[in-house]
């Protein structure tokens, strides 16, 4: 009897000091190391050198999406500096990156897309990135570097783009969809995929709707909310992993594949599926993403240099026939000989189509909960 | 003293390992409860906000009732299945006792999404069962089997928690001395009665056993429902992945991961008072 009462007395010992450690540490957590500032500084008032500076040795970790880690696409990187170990982590979704990020994750690169670009910034969780050592840094895209840049300095480097559309087998439907609208059409119930994000959803039923996504007012969330239970019945499954939608959208149990990507398209056809990728009446959607070097980086220079490589035109034409995706080397542009099928399928060269894409754009974190609170409670519905 | 040191040799790395990895962690997840985000001005101020808003939201409650259901069916149904198993290997199986233990754990040595997706060409609509019946001229039209609702998440985690479930009950049975068996018979016990009245009361503690190995773990998964559960098979463990990667809310997160905690206590509790188990089993 009395063991047992040290015992509990020892538990309860372990677990009041286990909060109060938990107390002390929690708070140190979320905020953002003061390096920030420092490794820029330091950067701008070194003399422009023009070979490369960095260290020879050493290890860089890359937060990534998973398939950019082929070493194809940093071969000049590989190149210049054989001895560093190049280790990748990957992140499913861009809040995923954040998260992590914000869990004190050390990464020296980070790959979001340019919904979280502003909140990244406006965290201080990210250096400037010194393009004056860029040697490619000349050919990029201004239009797309200028979305990466917040209070005159340029956190992002832009890397790729492309499209979220709906892609059908269209040997197994009846009649090809032509809209967003069409995802709740009962001929396709029980065979559509849908992307597992509450923005996508929200995003999604506000154009069909005809809102403003992202400036909807209450009563436009509710009807939102409303059209998404509607769309419960048709829906397979969620989705939330490419090559997982790729699989079923082979097998034959996905007709319709609502927010497919590029390099899903480029798959199926390379697979010989009778495909199309939809130019909806409402438009498709469209996201950018790039490359960052978080402040906790201790590797800046070396993370730039392979910044820099991915953005080699040699590299980015590559990945970019590889992929299908959008790239923002113009010098790469003449490289890229993607499958004259799939430019044309894709449209990734028609200028109409890409003026009526909706691009995503930065979301509130009040937003981001509210509408990944109504989509928890639309998918768990059913 | 011996025995003190002994004690604290034996307990202390284990013990230490627990209050790093797991004590602390939840620790953390404690204080982040009361907080009010995880960024953006005053977010590490105290708030009660996050349990209020848990304890209005209803969806949360269904659904997590919802999976409680799930795990109790996977782990019931876990043990029917695993019992007779554990039996055939300890009383029956003789000699290709080893060869019939490996074949039961083979399978969790390859991945586990591998075997998700080797389900999935069995039972897709291009699937190997599809073709049989449209070539047996059975269905006109295929379309997945089973996969893709809440049953065919209870389906595969039954399929994955079988093995676990069944090793402590085969421990337990091997432990029986046999000559209560025979002393049974001797004393005029037909084979269902000496089951009944020995086998299964001294086989009590690893069913418990293995009942909670599949009850605890199913409750608060994720992965399982993504692969197989399509629209309808999303559990509690979901939301609370939604709330932590996607919401970022991790304040919201630990309240619903501490709820959770406290369901799965809440039900080992009324499960092990539920015809007082314990005093069957003997401890």
């Amino acid at each position: 009897m009395r063991t047992q009462r040290i015992h509990w007395m020892t538990l309860s010992i372990l677990v009041v000091v286990s909060l109060l450690l938990a107390a002390c540490a929690a708070p140190a957590a979320p905020t953002a190391a003061p390096v920030a500032t420092e490794a820029p500084a330091a950067a701008t008032e070194a003399p422009v050198v023009t070979e490369a500076p960095a260290p020879t040795t050493g290890s860089l970790i890359l937060l990534d999406w998973a398939s950019y880690e082929a070493p194809d696409y940093w071969t000049t990187f590989a190149k210049a500096y054989p001895d560093v170990k190049v280790d990748f982590s990957f992140m499913s979704e861009s809040a995923d990156s954040y998260a992590k990020l914000k869990s004190g994750f050390k990464a020296d690169t980070v790959h979001p897309c340019s919904n979280f670009w502003k909140i990244m910034a406006d965290e201080n969780m990210l250096a400037p990135l010194d393009t004056s050592k860029m040697k490619n840094w000349k050919d990029v895209s201004p239009s797309l570097a200028a979305q990466g840049a917040f209070g005159g300095k340029q956190y992002w480097a832009p890397y790729e783009w492309g499209f979220e559309g709906i892609l059908v087998r269209k040997d197994l439907v009846q009649k090809v969809p032509e809209s967003w609208a069409d995802l709740w059409d009962p001929q396709y119930k029980g065979h559509v995929a849908f992307y597992d994000s509450g923005e996508t959803a929200h995003i999604v039923a506000a154009r069909v709707l005809g809102f403003d996504p992202w400036k909807t007012t209450p009563e436009q969330d509710e009807q939102i909310k409303q059209k998404l239970l509607e769309l419960m019945p048709n829906v397979l499954t969620i989705w939330s992993s490419q090559t997982e939608l790729e699989q079923m959208i082979a097998s034959g149990d996905v007709w319709v594949a609502a927010s497919a990507w590029n390099a899903t398209y480029i798959n199926m056809i390379n697979q010989g599926l009778d495909v199309v990728y939809l130019n909806p009446k409402e438009g498709r959607m469209g996201y950018l993403c790039g490359f960052a070097i978080p402040a906790t980086s201790t590797n800046y220079d070396l993370a730039l240099a392979m910044i820099d490589s991915y953005l080699d035109p040699t590299s980015q034409a590559k990945f970019a026939n590889d992929m299908g995706y959008g790239i923002s080397n113009n010098a790469a542009l003449p490289m890229v000989k993607i499958p004259a099928a799939a430019v044309e399928g894709l449209g990734m060269d028609n200028a109409e189509i890409i003026s009526k894409t909706m691009f995503y754009q930065y979301l509130t974190p009040e937003q981001r909960q509210a509408w990944t609170d109504v989509w928890s409670e639309v998918k768990t519905s059913k | 003293m011996e025995n003190r040191g002994r004690f604290i040799s034996l307990i202390g790395p284990p013990g230490l390992y627990l209050f790093l990895f797991f004590l602390m962690p939840l620790g953390v997840m404690f204080v982040y409860s009361f907080r009010a985000g995880i960024s953006g001005v005053a977010h590490d101020t105290f708030t009660l906000a996050n349990y209020q808003s848990f304890l209005t939201n209803t969806h949360f409650h269904r659904l997590l009732r919802q999976s409680a259901g799930v795990s109790l069916a996977v782990s019931t149904i876990s043990t029917l299945l695993a019992y007779p198993l554990a039996y055939y290997l300890v009383f029956r199986a003789g000699s290709k006792r080893v060869t019939l233990m490996t074949l039961l754990i083979i399978p969790t040595w390859t991945s586990y999404l591998l075997r998700i997706f080797s389900w999935k060409l069995i039972l897709g609509s291009n699937g190997v069962l599809n073709s049989l019946l449209l070539s047996l001229g059975l269905v006109e039209k295929t379309s997945p089997i089973l996969i893709y609702s809440r049953g065919a998440v209870i389906v595969t985690l039954i399929y994955v928690w079988v093995p676990f479930v069944a090793l402590p009950i085969f421990a337990a049975l091997e432990r029986i001395d046999k000559s209560l068996l025979e002393a049974a018979a001797d004393l005029g016990c037909k084979p269902w009665e000496a089951f009944a009245r020995v086998t299964l009361p001294l086989s009590l503690p690893g069913i418990v056993a293995g009942f909670f190995f599949a009850l605890i773990p199913t409750l608060g998964e994720f992965v399982t429902p993504l692969l197989v559960g399509g629209a309808s098979g999303s559990m509690y463990g979901n939301l609370i992945q939604d709330q932590f990667m996607r919401a970022l809310n991790w304040p919201m997160g630990s309240v619903m991961s501490l709820a959770m905690l406290l369901a799965v206590l809440f039900l080992v509790f009324i499960l092990t008072r539920l015809g007082s188990l314990t005093d069957l089993a003997g401890f």
